[in-house]
């Protein structure tokens, strides 16, 4: 039976009611994040030629999942690894590759870009680069500096993800204060903070 | 004979220009100038003025490679003693030229982080060149002593405060003019207490 991914509205509004998402980085930490009330996995290291299974379990357990495809190992981050994880039944896809984003959301799913801050000289380009590629959703990384940064930035319409070093509840609230739509974080103790 | 070695300290604070127009370090600041951002001409044009550059970001510089012979051209020729560069490699040969290298250690996530300082070189001379900057001021404690020194930390260091924070724990900070002259500002105010441990670097006299 093939599955169909929420539309990026339906997994935007998961997230919201649902703030903290689990970010594993290993494989014994599936069972954790599937215990917990984090509303969608992202996984962002891994084999991506053999996601399926991981991929049922995470549906199962009721959630979703996310694959940073330029991380996980056995694909290219090009159109067909993006086919691929279409077919493997991921919700969301994750890139630093903008150009990405139009055949992730072709694919039904969720496009999320990955943005790294590095200097403020780069904000500007960094944010012409969301409106080019109109990703669903926004991922800023390191997300901990997020409540610091989102006023040097030009504005956009974006929904944003703070990921990266967000370790503590006040982490998490001054993110979300900043305007996030939620966290992105491997520490597990905060999976599933402030669901609803 | 030799040039005799003298040691030097790194300033607390980077002043980033883009090697265009005269920067100055403001009166009283522990600083110096960082050309990044430019090209070639500029840097050599920058390097020859009265306020020639102390660092420069060599992989930012259009027109200058990132290899052996630009190091050799920005440390003897151009007297540049503070490299920062991408590959640990590069950070490396200017610190056997008796530089310093900071070499950048990209601080975006924990795992990136640990990842990213799998290929520093650890060797004495090469320093971590932390970016975002602005992160320092997140990092746990063990996170903190795992880099190795001197840590630069470099890039969203836009805010007076975040900046003072920043030297408490970095041996030097990455800042535009306007907040070095406004660290330069508060100087009386401004005793710095976290660069207790700023490494010397080598001097040629």
């Amino acid at each position: 039976m093939s599955y169909t991914p929420p539309d990026a509205e339906a997994f935007i509004a998961r997230v919201a009611a649902d703030p903290c998402c689990a970010a594993i980085t290993a494989q014994e930490n599936i069972g954790d994040a599937l215990a917990s009330r984090a509303p969608v996995v992202f996984i962002l290291r891994g084999n991506g030629l053999a996601l399926g299974q991981v991929v049922r379990r995470i549906h199962d357990a009721g959630k979703l999942v996310a694959v940073h495809v330029d991380l996980v190992r056995g694909l290219r981050a090009d159109r067909s690894s993006i086919g691929w994880l279409g077919h493997a039944g991921v919700d969301a896809v994750i890139s630093s590759h903008g150009q990405l984003m139009p055949a992730i959301r072709h694919e039904g799913m969720t496009a999320i870009l990955r943005l790294l801050l590095v200097r403020r000289s780069q904000l500007d380009t960094a944010v012409a680069a969301i409106n080019r590629s109109a990703p669903n959703i926004v991922e800023i990384l390191p997300g901990v500096i997020l409540p610091s940064v989102i006023g040097m930035m030009p504005p956009f319409e974006v929904p944003v993800l703070a990921g990266g070093f967000i370790r503590t509840q006040a982490d998490v609230g001054a993110a979300l204060s900043a305007g996030a739509l939620g966290v992105t974080t491997s520490s597990q103790a905060l999976w599933g903070y402030g669901a609803s | 004979m030799p040039p005799e070695i003298v040691p030097a300290r790194l300033p607390a604070v980077l002043i980033a220009s883009d090697g265009r127009h005269p920067v100055y370090t403001p009166p009283g600041l522990d600083a110096g100038v960082l050309i990044r951002d430019t090209d070639l001409a500029a840097l050599v044009h920058r390097a020859g003025s009265d306020c020639p550059p102390l660092a420069v970001d060599i992989d930012s510089v259009a027109g200058l490679g990132s290899d052996d012979a630009a190091v050799d051209f920005v440390t003897s020729r151009l007297g540049i003693r503070v490299v920062l560069a991408r590959r640990p490699q590069i950070a490396a040969r200017v610190s056997d030229r008796g530089h310093l290298g900071l070499v950048h250690v990209f601080g975006y996530d924990s795992t990136g982080m640990a990842r990213s300082l799998e290929s520093h070189p650890r060797t004495p001379g090469v320093g971590s060149l932390l970016s975002p900057g602005l992160v320092i001021l997140h990092l746990r404690p063990d996170e903190l002593v795992d880099l190795p020194r001197p840590i630069v930390a470099y890039g969203l260091i836009d805010d007076v405060e975040d900046a003072r924070a920043c030297l408490e724990l970095a041996d030097a900070i990455v800042v535009r003019p306007a907040i070095a002259a406004k660290l330069a500002a508060q100087l009386e105010e401004f005793v710095p207490t976290g660069s207790g441990r700023r490494e010397a670097i080598p001097e040629t006299s």
